[in-house]
């Protein structure tokens, strides 16, 4: 197992490698650049256009561009904001502890609801119950989120009132308040956790479906073993090896964030901090981030595999 | 509606997110709406268009002894500093502080604009309320040098890289508010500054500058009350919102103008500034564009009748050729002129002139509606006259990009007609100068320098824009913009289209807020103050 880990973990360094380049060259290849946000005022000549140019590193060759880039990156120096000028890293690190809350409450909503009603659709399949969550998670699942949240935000936030428009706090509120915080993660952590929550239920109704109808399950109920036992212990552990694999492919997200959530609910996130990195071509923060997400996927599929090692002792990694 | 009442928190939302606040480093709009109250310059401008002295006893002039004209072409400003200035830790504000501000806008690389301090020669202080600022030129634009803020001498003298420390997103001011929170996405909040110069100023002990994701999101939150004020709406937004019981809409003229500028050179050949534009070229071509274009009906159509007709690129303040005109719609007229100038219709109703298809094509932003309805309208228009109008458009970060390198159509010349808008500062020079005086036609060989995109030439223009640039007599620069600009127009180069209005809103029980031409919103925010309603 130590040499297989290894081994993927050596085999991922020039993976990594090309997707920075790649990364690099697309952001690059999109035309236009950090410094059109001057472009309106009256004030900026071109002369000083050419100096910041020159300043940020703009008018050198992409290639160099990104050679200078990785040459930094690999010994920590994450590099500076074309735009703010602040630290990429402190950067992240402001936005980072959002993101973690948003999309941590979001896991562990999706996991804690997906294992019950998963397995119940299964348990109870064309049960009034199984038609009832196919249907409402199929709806949920075909729906975008920019959509989803603009209208739990109309109906909950504009008509009702009973939950904030968006933001993290209530302006001005001081210190921690436990209430007000889960009363703005309401309807964002709801918008991400229907629309996953629908994939997910899928899964394990599925694979739960499949395993039922083994010939291991027909024998654990004729020892004599009780139904909750037959269903919670054997069905559901082999049944859970495919969602393992996919929940544990949402850890990036953890770091990621959601992009069109925390843009719609103003959530002070990685997601919406990528957002606007994008729209204002500040290169250093893009690739700072990018380049975490891609390693954190990596590793993420690492882990899946070795977990599903674990889950399923047939599979074995030489 | 009560007097003001002092106390109470404002929640301001703003839906862009402010990347830095200190003077030299900022250019967002929303950045100069946070900031304006908390770092104060030498100066600023009033609701007319008039400098007023801001942390200086007064505007320094020739009358009044201020400003010295040196044989050689230069110029000498005094600027007397008010009395018993505290920067808001406390700190003495002295003319070091004048110097530094100077040094730090050209030393730090990152300075986004330097125009007007790379003009100065030195500054002396012969004493801590005196400083004395040596031009290498008649420039101008003197009184608003200052205008941004002045920068701590003593918080950041020791300060290596500004740009990279706290300075940047929370400059230490005079102004009547102090930043003391930052908290990135989310929201920036602003206290009493116990030091301000006025007393019983500000009303408000609190401003919160809330982060939220749009623009509609903003409205959503003033109707709702979970913020009381906010900047920049949109014409299309004001009907809904006009009809809101305890809001308010604060309408009142910016010196935006939206226009179309058109190619008179030849798209493909840029090596050369003489070959001329197959179609644009040809003057009777373009003013019979100008007259085919409904600018009224436009206005009163998709803007909601929020704007009026443009005349100029100067609409507002002492330098605006108010006489200036601009034809309005005429369709007759406009087939009348490409009539007599040969244009003859095809079987298609488009002219061809010399085997030459009246076919151009019209950029603008993508994703703006009301540009692209504006341009839907002028297809069907120009079609009336013959004319074949493509639409072509692309994002703002390449179409208003102002940079050769990274392809802006405008500098490169590959364009026919291109639909954008732009304000000129308080003082117009460096807007005149830029887009309008032939040494700024970008090219190839000047390293795509200028703006003069329609690439309009004129020597009278020229001259005249040499002579505003080089007198203080606020009459003669006048009526040499002027002199311009009608050269300008008859050249029929560009349709003004509109000129913009800013809108912005608050809840009703703000009181004490006034929108300014020249000035953001937050520009008088030590008056402003909320009532129980």
């Amino acid at each position: 197992m130590g040499t297989y880990v290894l081994r993927r973990l050596i085999q991922a360094v020039p993976l990594l490698l090309g997707i920075s380049i790649a990364s690099f060259a697309i952001l690059k290849a999109i035309p236009g650049g950090p410094l059109a946000a001057y472009e309106n005022d009256p004030n900026v000549t071109d002369a000083d256009i050419r100096r910041l140019e020159h300043e940020l590193g703009l008018d050198q060759p992409v290639p160099l561009q990104y050679a200078s880039w990785l040459g930094k990156f690999v010994v920590g120096d994450w590099g500076y904001s074309v735009v703010s000028h602040q630290p990429v890293l402190r950067l992240i690190g402001e936005r980072l502890p959002n993101t973690v809350l948003l999309m941590g409450t979001v896991f562990l909503v999706v996991v804690l609801l997906t294992i019950p009603i998963g397995t119940l659709t299964a348990v109870r399949q064309y049960s009034i119950f199984d038609h009832v969550t196919t249907g409402t998670t199929f709806a949920f699942l075909s729906m975008p989120t920019f959509w989803l949240g603009l209208l739990l935000i109309i109906a909950f936030g504009l008509d009702l009132r009973w939950l904030p428009l968006g933001g993290m706090r209530a302006p001005g509120a001081a210190g921690v308040d436990l209430i007000d915080s889960a009363r703005h993660l309401v309807l964002p952590v709801a918008t991400i956790a229907l629309v996953q929550l629908g994939s997910r239920v899928r899964y394990l109704r599925a694979s739960m479906l499949e395993t039922i109808s083994q010939d291991f399950m027909r024998t654990a109920r004729a020892k004599g073993l009780a139904e909750r036992v037959v269903v919670l212990r054997h069905a559901l552990k082999n049944a859970s090896i495919p969602l393992v694999t996919v929940l544990a492919l949402d850890l990036p997200e953890l770091f990621a964030g959601a992009l069109v959530t925390e843009q719609i609910f103003g959530w002070p996130g990685m997601g919406r901090l990528f957002w606007d990195s994008a729209t204002r071509f500040d290169y250093p923060v893009l690739m700072g981030i990018l380049a975490v997400t891609s390693t954190l996927i990596v590793l993420a599929n690492l882990f899946a595999d070795v977990l599903y090692g674990y889950l399923d002792p047939r599979i074995r990694y030489g | 509606m009560q007097g003001p009442v002092r106390g109470g928190t404002l929640v301001f939302a703003i839906w862009q997110e402010p990347v830095a606040l200190a003077p030299h480093l900022r250019n967002q709009t929303v950045a100069n709406v946070v900031a304006r109250p908390v770092t104060e310059g030498l100066s600023r401008t009033d609701t007319d268009g008039n400098y007023q002295p801001r942390l200086a006893k007064q505007i320094p002039t020739t009358t009044n002894g201020g400003v010295k004209l040196t044989s050689d072409g230069k110029m000498d400003v005094t600027w007397q500093l008010l009395p018993n200035l505290k920067w808001s830790d406390g700190e003495a504000v002295t003319s070091a502080d004048i110097k530094f501000t100077w040094q730090v806008w050209m030393k730090d690389p990152n300075t986004i604009s330097r125009t007007g301090f790379d003009q100065i020669e030195s500054i002396d202080t012969p004493d801590d309320m005196t400083a004395v600022v040596h031009y290498k030129t008649v420039y101008g634009p003197y009184p608003n040098n200052f205008g941004d803020g002045l920068i701590p001498k003593h918080v950041l003298e020791n300060v290596q890289d500004i740009s990279k420390s706290d300075y940047v997103r929370m400059p230490l001011g005079t102004g009547a508010f102090k930043i003391t929170e930052f908290v990135a996405g989310d929201h920036i909040t602003v206290e009493r500054n116990p030091n301000y110069r006025v007393a019983g100023k500000p009303y408000l002990d609190k401003v919160i500058f809330r982060s939220v994701p749009s623009r509609e999101a903003a409205i959503a939150q003033l109707k709702a009350g979970e913020v009381q004020g906010m900047w920049n709406l949109l014409e299309s937004q004001t009907p809904d919102l006009e009809k809101t019981p305890d809001v308010k809409l604060e309408i009142y003229p910016s010196p935006s103008v939206e226009r179309i500028e058109m190619n008179t050179a030849k798209n493909q050949d840029m090596t050369d500034p003489n070959s001329v534009h197959p179609v644009l070229g040809d003057i009777n071509v373009r003013h019979a564009l100008l007259l085919a274009t409904p600018k009224q009906d436009l206005i009163d159509k998709l803007l909601f009748g929020k704007a009026k007709p443009g005349t100029s690129p100067v609409s507002q303040g002492w330098a605006s050729p108010k006489s200036l005109t601009q034809e309005g719609y005429d369709l007759n007229k406009a087939k009348q002129l490409m009539d007599q100038a040969g244009w003859v219709a095809g079987s298609d109703g488009i002219r061809s002139k010399g085997g030459v298809r009246a076919s151009i094509s019209i950029v603008t932003t993508t994703g703006d509606q009301t540009r692209e309805r504006v341009e839907q309208v002028l297809v069907d228009q120009y079609k009336q006259i013959g004319v074949e109008l493509k639409i072509a458009n692309q994002p703002s970060s390449v179409l208003l990009s102002g940079s050769w390198s990274a392809g802006d159509p405008r500098k490169r010349g590959s364009f026919d007609l291109v639909m954008y808008a732009s304000s000129p500062g308080i003082d117009p020079h460096n807007t005149v100068f830029q887009r309008y005086y032939s040494k700024n036609i970008p090219s190839a060989a000047n390293g795509g320098n200028g703006q003069d995109y329609t690439r309009f030439k004129n020597p009278d223009a020229d001259k005249a824009i040499d002579e505003a640039g080089s007198t203080l007599d606020f009459d003669k620069r006048k009526s040499a913009y002027a002199a311009a600009l009608k050269l300008l127009n008859d050249a029929h180069v560009i349709i003004w289209l509109y000129e913009r209005a800013g809108i912005d809103a608050r809840r009703t029980n703000v009181g004490g807020w006034s929108g300014n031409v020249w000035d953001d919103i937050t520009w008088n925010q030590e008056e402003w103050y909320l009532t129980a309603r």
